[in-house]
């Protein structure tokens, strides 16, 4: 396995940045947990915390797209990038904004008044989940995305060799893009905010990183089996054209109880309850493809395709369709029912995404024929059986929750100190499980291809 | 079909949900403020300063945020101005055993705060969150109420205090207060809980008349 180009490596940087975020990510998970048993523990209140923990979720992901992208392009379009020097500014502009956000944050925790509006803007933390990095931090971001966007497109005319992958890849990108704007504008009414950050939030998860997914699967069962493009390519339209026909009206599902109209009551139950079809049929081009695949090159990149394929199902299809119904969510909105389903469908939809491009691209890149695939393996199942026990501890807190509080009657606060304790207790020691998983990715992630291979090579090489 | 077909079905298709999509939300934005009271300087202020503070990385508000802290959409209507203040400020001198920090909430920021959280507790939000439907919830399995428990149940002590695991959580637990004050305390306390108990946040419930603080007074006495 090699590279084509010498500016697909670029990529790496990519990778090393967004699997050191994804080792904070997880660390500042384990303390937000702990601080559901006591509030206290540490020198940053919850919200800070809980803030670093799913921005370094989201901000690792995009880094990982970046890169990830960067090296499909090149590879589609037969030709080095149109400019290296722009893709490695573009990738220090964005470690630098990055870095500045977290440190902003941080301040902000140690002292709250550091964020005082200035000229009616908060200079540390916009106070919005998710979309908390401050607006000089949203222009900085777009800028940088802008760069990488036209890097991108110009390699791309350099041969005018458009691939059905790349074009969705880049369409998906763009729509990603265009999404982040509807975040940027301050509004006096709540519910019109709302409305508008479930546009970036809903229409990212649900609707342009599906898009990214269902374009860097037919291009990672491609590489790693072997499989026809045209086939690959033709199931790739149908999946992520259901994506959108469900997930563009299933925003809906957000605009039950905002202060919105009654009908979108209809509109969200009816279209976001066939979300997970589109799901549901990448798992089967993933096994299909499986099947039929005669010269298997990456295992590990082949099993963690697959596995991301049904985990993006379990965890955004499953988990997502039991609460979706207006006449269930009515009893579950804003319960631990949704962080059960937010960490599966994150998991399993995108961190496993990333993460099998990476085992899909690196030994490429780090020019290796094959490598030892044993840690690969194993950090995939420390990290997955845990995740799978924090997502079911969690769902039975929710359970709890729901029936407790919203059918009972009872106190909140009641219900989390008590009835809930052993949930969050045993939460935690799944965490540090799902620590011990990341920690032998990033070993692996760092020395992928670096050491020899074992003296007794797995199964000869089929021709 | 063939591949040009499938992309150009892709394509179109989005197109067309997303169209209807933003028919919707055109519809919708005119909507929106009919389903809302207006919005004064004060709660936009208010708004301001919920964002200065990440309150939405505890709490949620429409149901939308973190779930460390409880919903404050409908807060306003179930819990008096003062106490709210004064817990904004200061939450550890109203409850010691709260568990949301203190970070230097101005009194003007207090008020702000407010006004927005009355604002939001009077959007209508089809129904949310809906009343609980299970007996325990008020608090009496069939029995016949004491003229000091209607008074408890209307006056809405409930929504700060505990019994028998009922209620909430702001204020102390009754369940045995019986045990623990007597009856000339208690009766002073519901008149004015500042004069007994110093910065209390609890509200006073004088204009009640002594015949419903007489009433319940003899409650509390019976829980011990
Ligand atoms: C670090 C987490 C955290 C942050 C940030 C936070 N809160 Fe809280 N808040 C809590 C918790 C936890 C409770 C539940 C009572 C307790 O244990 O303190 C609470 C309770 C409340 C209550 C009382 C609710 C009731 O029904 O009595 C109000 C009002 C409130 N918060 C408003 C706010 C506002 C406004 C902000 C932003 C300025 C905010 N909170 C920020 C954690 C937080
Ligand atoms: C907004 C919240 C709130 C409401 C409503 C409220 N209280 Fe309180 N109550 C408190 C707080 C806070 C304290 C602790 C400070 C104090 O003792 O004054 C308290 C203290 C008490 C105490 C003293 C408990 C002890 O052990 O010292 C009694 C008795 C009491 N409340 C009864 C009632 C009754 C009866 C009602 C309804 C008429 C009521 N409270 C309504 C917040 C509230
Ligand atoms: C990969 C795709 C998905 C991801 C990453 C994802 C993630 C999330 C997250 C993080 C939240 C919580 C948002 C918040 O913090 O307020 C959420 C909410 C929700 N998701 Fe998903 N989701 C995905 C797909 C789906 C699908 C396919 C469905 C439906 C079939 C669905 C249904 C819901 C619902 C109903 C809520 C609202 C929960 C509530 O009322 O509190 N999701 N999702
Ligand atoms: C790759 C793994 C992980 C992903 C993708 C992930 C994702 C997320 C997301 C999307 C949220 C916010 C959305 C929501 O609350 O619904 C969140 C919140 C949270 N996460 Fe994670 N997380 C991961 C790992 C962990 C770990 C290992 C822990 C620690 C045990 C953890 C603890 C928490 C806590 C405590 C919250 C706050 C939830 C709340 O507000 O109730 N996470 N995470
Ligand atoms: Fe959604």
């Amino acid at each position: 396995m090699t590279i084509k180009y010498e500016s697909q490596k670029i990529a790496q940087h990519f990778y090393t940045f967004a699997v050191l975020l994804f080792l904070v990510q997880v660390l500042v998970g384990i303390i937000a947990a702990i601080q559901f048993i006591k509030p206290d523990v540490f020198i940053l209140n919850f919200n800070i915390i809980r803030s670093l923990h799913i921005n370094a979720l989201v901000v690792w992901l995009l880094v990982g797209f970046m890169g990830v992208t960067y090296y499909v392009i090149s590879d589609e379009s037969d030709t080095e990038l149109w400019s290296l020097p722009l893709a490695k500014f573009q990738f220090w502009a964005t470690v630098v904004t990055i870095t500045l956000v977290v440190l902003g944050y941080i301040w902000m925790g140690i002292s709250p008044q550091a964020n005082s509006p200035i000229n009616g803007i908060n200079p540390l933390n916009e106070g919005r989940e998710y979309i908390e990095a401050p607006r000089w931090a949203d222009y900085l971001i777009v800028v940088s995305v802008l760069l990488f966007l036209l890097n991108c497109f110009m390699t791309v005319l350099k041969t005018k060799k458009w691939t059905g992958i790349q074009g969705v890849l880049l369409g998906g990108l763009v729509f990603l893009a265009l999404m982040y704007l509807p975040g940027l504008f301050y509004t006096k009414s709540m519910v019109k905010d709302q409305f508008w950050w479930w546009w970036v939030v809903h229409l990212w998860v649900e609707g342009s990183w599906e898009i990214i997914a269902g374009a860097l699967l037919a291009f990672m069962l491609m590489k790693t089996t072997g499989a026809k493009r045209e086939v690959l390519e033709k199931w790739m339209y149908i999946e992520v054209g259901l994506v959108l026909f469900t997930g563009i009206l299933g925003t809906g599902h957000h605009y039950y109880w905002i202060g919105t109209p009654k009908y979108w009551l209809w509109v969200g139950g009816i279209f976001s309850s066939l979300e997970p079809i589109p799901l549901l049929l990448m798992v089967w081009d993933a096994f299909r493809t499986t099947r039929e695949a005669r010269n298997v090159t990456n295992r590990p990149g082949l099993f963690y395709t697959v596995a991301h394929a049904i985990f993006n199902f379990v965890g955004a299809g499953l988990w997502g369709i039991i609460h979706t119904l207006p006449q269930v969510n009515k009893w579950t909105h804003g319960t631990q029912v949704t962080t059960a389903h937010g960490h599966l469908a994150f998991y399993g939809a995108y961190v496993l995404l990333v993460i099998s491009m990476i085992y899909v691209t690196l030994p490429s890149i780090r020019g290796v024929k094959e490598y030892n695939p044993s840690r690969a393996y194993l950090s995939f199942w420390w990290m997955t059986i845990s995740m799978v026990f924090i997502v079911l501890t969690i769902t039975g807190a929710g359970m709890v929750q729901t029936y407790m509080e919203r059918l009972m009657g009872l106190d909140y606060v009641a219900v989390k100190t008590t009835y809930n304790l052993w949930f969050w207790i045993l939460r935690a020691i799944f965490g540090v499980g799902f620590l011990i998983g990341v920690g032998i990715f990033v070993v692996d992630f760092f020395k992928l291809g670096k050491e020899p291979m074992p003296v007794v090579s797995p199964a000869p090489e089929k021709a | 079909m063939s591949n040009k077909a499938a992309r150009n079905l892709f394509i179109i298709g989005s197109l067309f949900f997303f169209v209807i999509f933003l028919v919707l939300t055109f519809d919708t934005m005119g909507k929106l403020d009919k389903r809302a009271p207006v919005i004064t300087e004060e709660v936009n202020a208010g708004k301001m300063t919920w964002h200065k503070y990440d309150c939405i990385g505890c709490h949620t508000i429409f149901g939308n945020g973190s779930y460390f802290a409880p919903d404050l959409t409908k807060t306003a209507e179930n819990k008096p101005k003062g106490y709210l203040k004064q817990f904004l400020m200061d939450p550890k001198a109203v409850n010691a055993k709260a568990a949301m920090p203190k970070f230097g909430i101005s009194a003007q920021e207090a008020d702000h705060l407010i006004a927005f959280l009355e604002w939001t507790s009077k959007v209508d939000t089809n129904g949310w969150p809906p009343k609980p439907i299970l007996a325990a919830a008020a608090g009496v399995g069939g029995k016949e109420l004491s003229a000091g428990q209607r008074v408890y149940q209307a006056q809405g002590c409930t929504n700060c205090h505990m019994i028998n695991g009922i209620g909430g959580t702001t204020g102390p637990d009754l369940t045995k207060v019986g045990s623990r004050r007597d009856r000339k305390w208690l009766h002073e306390h519901f008149e004015e809980p500042q004069k007994v108990v110093p910065n209390s946040a609890m509200p006073g419930y004088k204009h009640l008349g002594d015949q419903a603080l007489n009433d319940l007074t003899e409650y509390m006495l019976t829980l011990k």
